[in-house]
């Protein structure tokens, strides 16, 4: 048992269970969000000092390769990130605001956990991790909208991972066992015909795992809580949801995906699956964000869309599907997260989410709103944004493995989610104030909104910092 | 035909149906809660089958580990999903599904 | 003998968890979901699996089915009943429909695959599983250490995920 191999895992737990202590002693509650924040640079540290190490330790269960510390800076960056924007909006709390960022400090640990798991069960426990500590914050405004919300995440997830259960218990009648690596010996042995149908097993525990992961990353047949879920809980949650559980899902999906099931003869075959959950996902999620008038409901569904588009990764089997995959998650949290925290800033102004109420913010505060706009032109896919970028580079894999079709839907996709985010762009600039109060905002969130717009424009122009991190992370996988 | 996996599977397989329709038509959300204990119930039994079956005479004990962690993760999910039925129960005195509608669309 | 154990077992688990679904009481329903466990409990014990009967027994029927109960008491919201949502039909056929698969999963497929497991602990029939279990789950070179840490700092996010929610706000 190698504990450094561990060390930003349990560095994160000592900081969660510092805040929570000290959240007891100290009066001046912001000062939790100092710690929590700065924290956060020990075990940010610690994945960096690990970056190029290639081992397993705790019986193959902890993997730590480039590419689960790739997902590991992402997570704590996100994490960051929230925390950052969350020191207003928590003001409105009476109580429990150590609490609050101790269970984000804690789902961070479960979605880093699930990124560097080689083994089934530990998958479960650290997605469940991640899930438990959601579901309370989902619900922690305690108000009828949010209990509402964390009420339906709360079911919506324990059926899935009922579901998810399913599927890795026929995996492991099948094969005997829950480690990736030994799964992919015995299911070379058990499809040697070069046929997934000749094991309906498999087959059946591989679909219901699909789905079962699915609802991590928000894409058909488990996306129906994305906008309830997004609209009622407090909004920095929801941004940590739409970034950092969806990276996390990927990451778990390529890995067991690569490493269990990636054998040439079924590669194919569960690409096929996720290659049409993709298209459905994506359509479903553009068409029906058109008639949102929310604009974190209208998120909501754009992040369904957004599933079926790295999907369109997913399905290209090969090394530019796989880091296009990491590009595009990076490239959506950095878009989705400057949308989400100028979000924030407006709403703990107007305590709105209504569009409507968008209406010539341009005037009241000409920064944040081009930042909106700004990360919303990204995540159409407009250069000289990261989201053109990431798209350019996730159909360019697909095309070249011949999957054509689902290029054009996607692109066709594209082109109707350009719709619903211009139209919020055209209230923004084109609306009359609703009045000439300005928009304040506080150091924390301009430091955050600098980030994540500076961060948005560098990665469109520069794609490769990111690119060649990328690359490496995933020769992890044959 | 003597007892075999294949008996274990099907019920365990009814068990998850039951508690999959339940916990998707029911309205009260306590009851919802109860049959996703009956489907991480029927996984275990799954787990539990396939220890003793898949390899003759002897126990591959892990499936019994994980029905165990099984346990763990449902007795907190049960815990956390209970707080949050008492926080909308607080909030309009009712603990019915289709009446948790506020946001529609 | 173990034959007849399972059948009148099979019987009283679809029974009782149809009683879940179908019944109109919700107390009822809760008191039928604790005997559904004590079966699943007995149904372990046909399986060899003693240490996970007793585990069933303290955590699914005593823990477990007293917080439901508690639950059923604190919401008070018995006089409404255990009513159906209205898209029942829809569940009902997707259910009966992943019962139908697996059936034909279970039927279809040759389980008779495996004839060794690497790397895994295993032990003979008829013995008391408890210490091959605790060697399991902790044996330095191939226990599962790992998912036993995280279970442990799950339950203390659970544990403050629930205080937080339960207590109200204001000073106490």
């Amino acid at each position: 048992m190698n504990f450094w191999l561990l060390s930003p895992e349990l560095s994160l737990c000592g900081i969660a269970l510092a805040v929570v202590l000290l959240d007891l002693v100290i009066e001046q509650k912001k000062v939790l969000a100092v710690i929590s924040v700065f924290g956060l640079i020990i075990p940010i540290a610690f994945t960096i000092a690990l970056w190029g190490e290639q081992q397993a330790s705790f019986s193959g269960m902890l993997v730590v390769d480039n590419f689960s510390l790739f997902f590991k800076f992402l997570i704590l960056g996100i994490s960051a990130l929230v925390i950052i924007s969350s020191v207003d909006y928590v003001k409105k709390f009476a109580r429990f605001q150590g609490e609050y960022y101790a269970l984000i400090l804690f789902s961070t640990g479960g979605l880093m956990l699930m990124c560097s798991t080689g083994e089934l069960i530990s998958i479960y426990i650290a997605l469940e991790l991640a899930s438990i500590s959601l579901y309370a914050l989902v619900s922690f405004l305690k108000d009828p909208k949010s209990s509402e919300a964390g009420l339906k995440y709360m079911i919506l997830g324990a059926i899935s991972s009922a579901v998810l259960l399913l599927g890795m218990a026929f995996v492991f009648g099948i094969t005997g066992s829950t480690h990736l690596d030994q799964i992919a010996d015995k299911v070379s042995t058990l499809v040697s015909g070069g046929q997934l149908w000749d094991s309906p097993a498999l087959l059946f525990g591989i679909v219901l795992m699909v789905a079962g992961f699915g609802f991590k990353i928000a894409s058909v047949p488990f996306q129906m809580w994305v906008p309830d879920v997004y609209e009622g809980a407090p909004t920095p949650i929801t941004a940590f949801l739409s970034v950092a559980s969806k990276a996390a899902g990927f990451a778990v999906i390529l890995r067991v995906f690569y490493t269990a099931f990636g054998i040439e003869a079924i590669s194919a075959d569960w690409g096929m699956i996720f290659a049409v959950l993709g298209a459905i996902s994506m359509t479903l999620g553009n068409v029906v964000a058109i008639a949102q008038t929310n604009i974190k409901r209208m998120l909501g569904y754009s992040s369904i869309a957004h599933a079926g588009y790295i999907m369109v990764g997913l399905a290209a089997i090969s090394t530019l599907g796989k880091s296009g995959v990491l590009f595009f998650l990076a490239g959506y949290a950095l878009a989705n997260l400057g949308a989400f925290i100028a979000i924030i800033a407006i709403s703990n102004k107007t305590g709105s989410d209504e569009i409507s109420d968008y209406s010539g913010m341009s005037r009241r505060s000409p920064v944040i709103s081009f930042i909106l706009a700004f990360c919303l032109i990204s995540l159409i896919g407009i250069p000289p944004t990261v989201g053109f970028m990431a798209k350019f580079y996730i159909f360019n894999a697909a095309i070249q493995q011949d999957l054509l079709w689902l290029v054009i839907i996607a692109v066709l996709n594209s082109t109707i989610s350009a719709y619903y985010y211009l139209r919020v762009v055209k209230v923004i600039y084109i609306g009359e104030p609703l009045s000439d109060e300005p928009i304040p905002s506080s150091i924390p969130m301009r430091v955050s909104l600098a980030i994540t717009s500076i961060g948005v424009l560098v990665l469109g122009i520069y794609p490769w910092i990111v690119l060649r991190l990328a690359e490496t992370a995933v020769v992890t996988f044959p | 035909m003597s007892l075999g996996l294949e008996h274990y599977l099907i019920l365990s397989a009814i068990l998850f149906s039951i508690g999959l329709y339940g916990a998707l038509a029911k309205r009260n959300a306590v009851v919802v809660l109860m049959c996703i204990e009956i489907m991480l119930n029927a996984v275990n039994i799954a787990m539990v089958a396939f220890s003793r079956y898949l390899v003759p005479d002897v126990v591959v004990l892990t499936g019994h580990v994980f029905a165990i962690f099984i346990m763990t993760v449902a007795a907190a999910e049960a815990a956390v999903g209970l707080a949050i039925i008492i926080t909308i129960y607080r909030n309009r005195h009712t603990v019915d599904i289709e009446q948790a509608d506020l946001m529609q669309g | 003998m173990t034959e007849l154990a399972f059948w009148v077992i099979a019987i009283v688990l679809v029974s009782s968890a149809l009683a879940v679904v179908l019944l109109r009481n919700v107390f009822r329903a809760a008191l039928l979901l604790i005997v559904c466990f004590f079966g699943v409990a007995a149904l372990y014990i046909t399986l060899n699996a003693d240490f996970l009967a007793a585990a069933q027994v303290l955590i699914y029927a005593g823990a477990i089915g007293i917080l439901l109960l508690f639950a059923i008491m604190l919401t008070r919201d018995l006089h409404s009943g255990n009513p159906f949502h209205r898209l029942h039909l829809p569940a009902l056929v997707l259910s009966l429909l992943l019962l139908a698969t697996i059936i034909g999963v279970v039927i279809g497929t040759d389980w008779t695959t495996i004839s060794e497991v690497p790397q895994v602990v295993e032990m003979p029939l008829d013995e008391p599983t408890t210490s091959y279990i605790a060697i399991a789950l902790f044996d330095q070179d191939n226990g599962f250490v790992l998912p036993f840490e995280i279970a442990s700092v799950l339950l203390l996010a659970a544990l403050i995920g629930a205080v937080v929610l339960v207590r109200r706000e204001g000073k106490d």
